[in-house]
């Protein structure tokens, strides 16, 4: 009768409201609840742990000196191991790599229909995804994935930036205020072109929405995320850039009045200081592996020597809480001294 | 992907239990098991300290609070009781768990046993 106890109970570490275990047959189990995730690992203990219904503590029993108490308690089970849980990173990597199997680029064509492939509701995303749905929900914002017809889907990038164009092209011929995009006359004058809701869902994803005194929609257009996708679109036409060049190319690929800066472009692109001329190329976080391990690995393999401004941006997402980036690199990478500036290198030999 | 919930009993938020940890391991006279037998005898001093009586033995322990609760869960694994019922169906009975109870601290025993000894023989 205890054996059966023991397999049925498992003895858990922390508290929670509603919580859900996530895991393919190949995948670490991981436990969510409505905004985190974490690891879900079995702990063993040499102590024999008992558990104890309704047993009361000193503090919890009346101050009775006179007549000594007796009371009848039974130990309803026991156990030499747990499990324990760990805050991390929700794999949202998966998440992307789904939607990438059929990119939205628009409606359909005349009479066709949608070609087939594969679409995914939420539901089914909470299925395949090892996260919470506050963490899903915020990361198909981060990739400017829109629901249609009840399936969230990404665009597939240059449809995105035809209706940016579009956009943009509007507020340039309207001599708007990057700051002051009426929706209502967006939605006027290019819901011919493409249809109003991908209009609105390209001002969501490059503009910040508010309402003006008269109660109408308007967009603030945000400078850095327009220039950065303005970048992305040249710099995956080629493997290497000449910095000055593309520098130009680039200012001038912007809408007139944005200016075009290389911060904006962390985590997307990488420059190269040491080559003459300088160059720069596309790199971007979501191509690079999730683990952690094989993400130094891979950053070494494409780079021997790192300085901590240029590999910054490609680890932050690997710091567990409370952690800097400076100490993961400590953890992960050999430092030393390059020409007077502190450079990273591999702790283990890589193939370059 | 298997989604396994786990939810609290409705109504009620769930019970809180005491656990007990016990160096070494604990078992039975005649080695008949430990289901349904007395374990030992449970004292709190006047200072509130927890003394344990097994068999001949005495344990002295204190009182923790844990760091992190713990949460008993119990599993419901959804199959029914009869075997050939299943086999049929294609859907799978998904596995849920509840809570059974909450703990948030242990009385915990680390001192070596001592054995009590009631017949102490008189010197000669």
């Amino acid at each position: 009768m205890v054996h059966d106890l023991l397999e049925s109970f498992i003895v858990m570490s922390v508290f929670f409201i509603s919580l859900i275990i996530r895991g393919d047959k190949d995948e670490h189990a991981v436990l969510c609840n409505e905004d985190e995730t974490y690891d879900l690992k079995i702990a063993d203990t040499s102590n024999l742990l008992l558990f104890v219904p309704g047993c009361k503590t000193p503090d919890q029993l009346p101050d009775i000196s006179a007549s000594p108490q007796l009371v009848h308690a039974q130990i309803w089970g026991f156990s030499n191991c747990y499990w324990e849980l760990r805050r991390q990173r929700p794999r949202l990597k998966k998440l992307k790599k789904l939607l990438m199997e059929n990119p939205y680029d628009g409606p359909a064509v005349g009479m066709q229909e949608e070609a087939p492939g594969p679409k995914y509701t939420m539901d089914d995303l909470l299925e395949r995804i090892q996260a919470s749905r506050e963490e899903i929900e915020a990361h198909l914002q981060n990739v400017h994935a829109c629901e249609i017809d009840g399936f969230w889907r990404i665009l597939d990038f240059d449809y995105e930036m035809k209706l940016l164009g579009h956009v943009t092209q509007l507020v340039d011929s309207e001599s708007w205020s990057f700051s002051k995009v009426p929706l209502s006359v967006c939605l006027e004058e290019l819901g011919s072109l493409e249809p109003k809701s991908m209009i609105e869902h390209c001002l969501n994803c490059y503009g910040r929405r508010y309402s003006n005194e008269d109660g109408q929609v308007i967009y603030a257009l945000d400078e850095d995320k327009v220039c950065r996708a303005t970048a992305q679109l040249l710099l995956q036409n080629a493997v290497k850039f000449n910095l000055s060049e593309f520098q130009e190319v680039w200012q001038q690929s912007v809408p007139e009045g944005m200016s075009a800066r290389l911060d904006q472009l962390r985590g997307l692109a990488l420059l190269d200081r040491s080559s003459k001329p300088e160059t720069i190329s596309l790199l971007r976080i979501e191509d690079l592996p999730e683990d952690t391990l094989e993400r130094f690995n891979s950053l070494f393999s494409l780079r021997e020597k790192w300085t901590q401004d240029d590999i910054e941006p490609y680890i932050q997402d690997l710091c567990g809480e409370k952690q800097t980036t400076g100490a993961l690199l400590t953890k992960h990478a050999r430092s030393s001294v390059q020409n007077g500036v502190k450079v990273y290198n591999s702790r283990r030999p890589i193939a370059t | 992907m298997v989604q396994i919930v786990i939810s609290s009993k409705a109504g009620e938020g769930p019970a809180e239990w005491l656990l007990v940890e016990l160096q070494g391991e604990m078992v039975s006279r005649q080695n008949t098991g430990l289901a349904g037998n007395l374990m030992g005898d449970l004292h709190y001093t006047k200072e509130g300290v927890p003394v344990l009586v097994v068999g001949h033995h005495i344990l002295y322990g204190k009182q923790v609070k844990l760091e992190k609760p713990f949460a008993v869960l119990m599993k419901h694994s959804g199959l029914p009781q009869d075997e050939e019922e299943n086999m049929e169906t294609n859907q799978e009975n998904p596995t849920s768990y509840t809570v059974s109870a909450l703990i948030k601290k242990k009385l915990i025993f680390k001192t070596r046993p001592k054995p009590i000894i009631t017949n102490v023989p008189k010197k000669v």
